[in-house]
């Protein structure tokens, strides 16, 4: 009887366990954007700009399109899946290689870091992160320069995915550039 | 003691058939450590990482085109990869990296697992090492180290790598340009 009742306890503990597991993963999963944005502002003791000021200042965050190389307008990000933050005119002091330990390890459970370029010189940095959204593809580019940062997420067909990987840098920068850029369409 | 021992032996030997095990398989590991170079980047003017891993290239090789020609030679020169991984370090001034630095990768690299290639150099300017890894008759990894007075790159392509095409992923999948071509036979007269 007494066999039957550990067993059942353990069992129960694992149970409870592996939920309390599983609930941490998909909030980690769901919340990230907002952990980054947290983290700029706690490290470097910034406050950002939401989508509602990017709204009031007459952008439309989510239909944006930018002016690429060859002048063609072109849509990276799949319809209604931006999310953006902006620091604008604030300071961004601070150890970058710390910085990045403390954003890798905030993000290693769920997403792939792509790329990362980092320059001392000139006090910018620039991450690119993906994951797997369904057939989908979540890509999170964080750009921290010395008086701005942006923190942008979106999802990506995997056709778009494909232009990232070939050119990492210029396909970041082409959809940080179009979730940012006013709309004048 | 004898009867601990006696008690023991079958253990121990299993723990030391286990250690040799994972030595060799590291030895064999075409993933090389890059964690030593971390440092370099608070004194460099430009630091690029590069990551792609498994996943990743798979979803490349399937959406590569097989009617465009370059695109059709890409995909064949990714289908076998497991892995892209690059480290690039730019400097203002020259001596920001030592040669430790560099032997931190070299190291990693030793025969008889990797050989390193002769016949390889590069167009621009600086030092180059290109090593593979033999799986059986293929190349199952490969890793190149590019050095420069003011620059230090590593590239580490893990799975098959097709040594002739390699050129054609410099400045795609976050491969740096590094003038890789085949070196011409010395003329001794």
């Amino acid at each position: 009887m007494k066999t039957i009742r550990i067993k059942a306890l353990a069992v129960l503990s694992v149970t409870l366990g592996l939920t309390f597991v599983f609930a941490l993963v998909v909030r980690a999963k769901g919340d990230d954007f907002n952990s980054v944005v947290k983290l700029i502002e706690h490290f470097y003791g910034v406050k950002h700009q939401g989508i509602p000021f990017l709204a009031k200042a007459g952008m439309k965050v989510t239909t944006t399109a930018a002016k690429i190389k060859g002048g063609s307008a072109r849509r990276l990000a799949e319809a209604g899946s931006v999310k953006v933050a902006f620091f604008e005119d604030q300071t961004f002091a601070g150890d970058f290689t710390r910085f990045r330990s403390s954003l890798n390890a905030a993000l290693s459970q769920t997403w792939t870091p792509l790329i990362q370029t980092l320059s001392a010189t000139d006090k910018e940095q620039t991450y690119i992160f993906v994951r797997e959204a369904d057939a989908k593809y979540n890509v999170l580019v964080i750009t921290i320069e010395q008086r701005e940062a942006t923190v942008v997420q979106v999802t990506l067909s995997p056709q778009n995915l494909l232009l990232l990987m070939k050119d990492p840098e210029g396909t970041g920068k082409n959809i940080t550039q179009e979730a940012t850029i006013i709309d004048q369409e | 003691m004898k009867l601990l021992f006696q008690k023991l032996r079958l253990p121990l030997i299993a723990v030391a058939l286990v250690t040799l095990a994972a030595l060799v398989a590291q030895a064999q590991d075409p993933r090389i450590q890059t964690a030593s170079l971390d440092h370099l980047a608070a004194k460099a003017s430009q630091t690029v990482d590069v990551n792609i891993d498994e996943r990743l290239i798979r979803l490349a090789a399937k959406l590569l085109s097989d009617k465009d020609s370059d695109e059709k030679e890409v995909k064949e020169i990714i289908t076998g990869l497991k892995g892209i991984y690059v480290r690039s370090f730019e400097f203002e001034a020259d001596g920001q990296y030592t040669a430790a630095d560099v032997d931190s990768i070299r190291t990693q690299l030793r025969a008889p697992s990797w050989t390193r290639m002769v016949n390889v150099a590069s167009k621009k300017e600086g030092g180059l090492e290109v090593y593979i890894l033999m799986n059986g008759e293929q190349i199952g990894g490969l890793a190149v180290i590019a050095t420069d007075d003011r620059e230090l790159t590593v590239v580490n392509l893990v799975g098959l790598v097709n040594l002739d095409k390699l050129a054609k992923l410099e400045g795609q999948f976050g491969v740096p340009e590094l003038g890789i071509e085949k070196a011409k036979p010395k003329n001794d007269q």
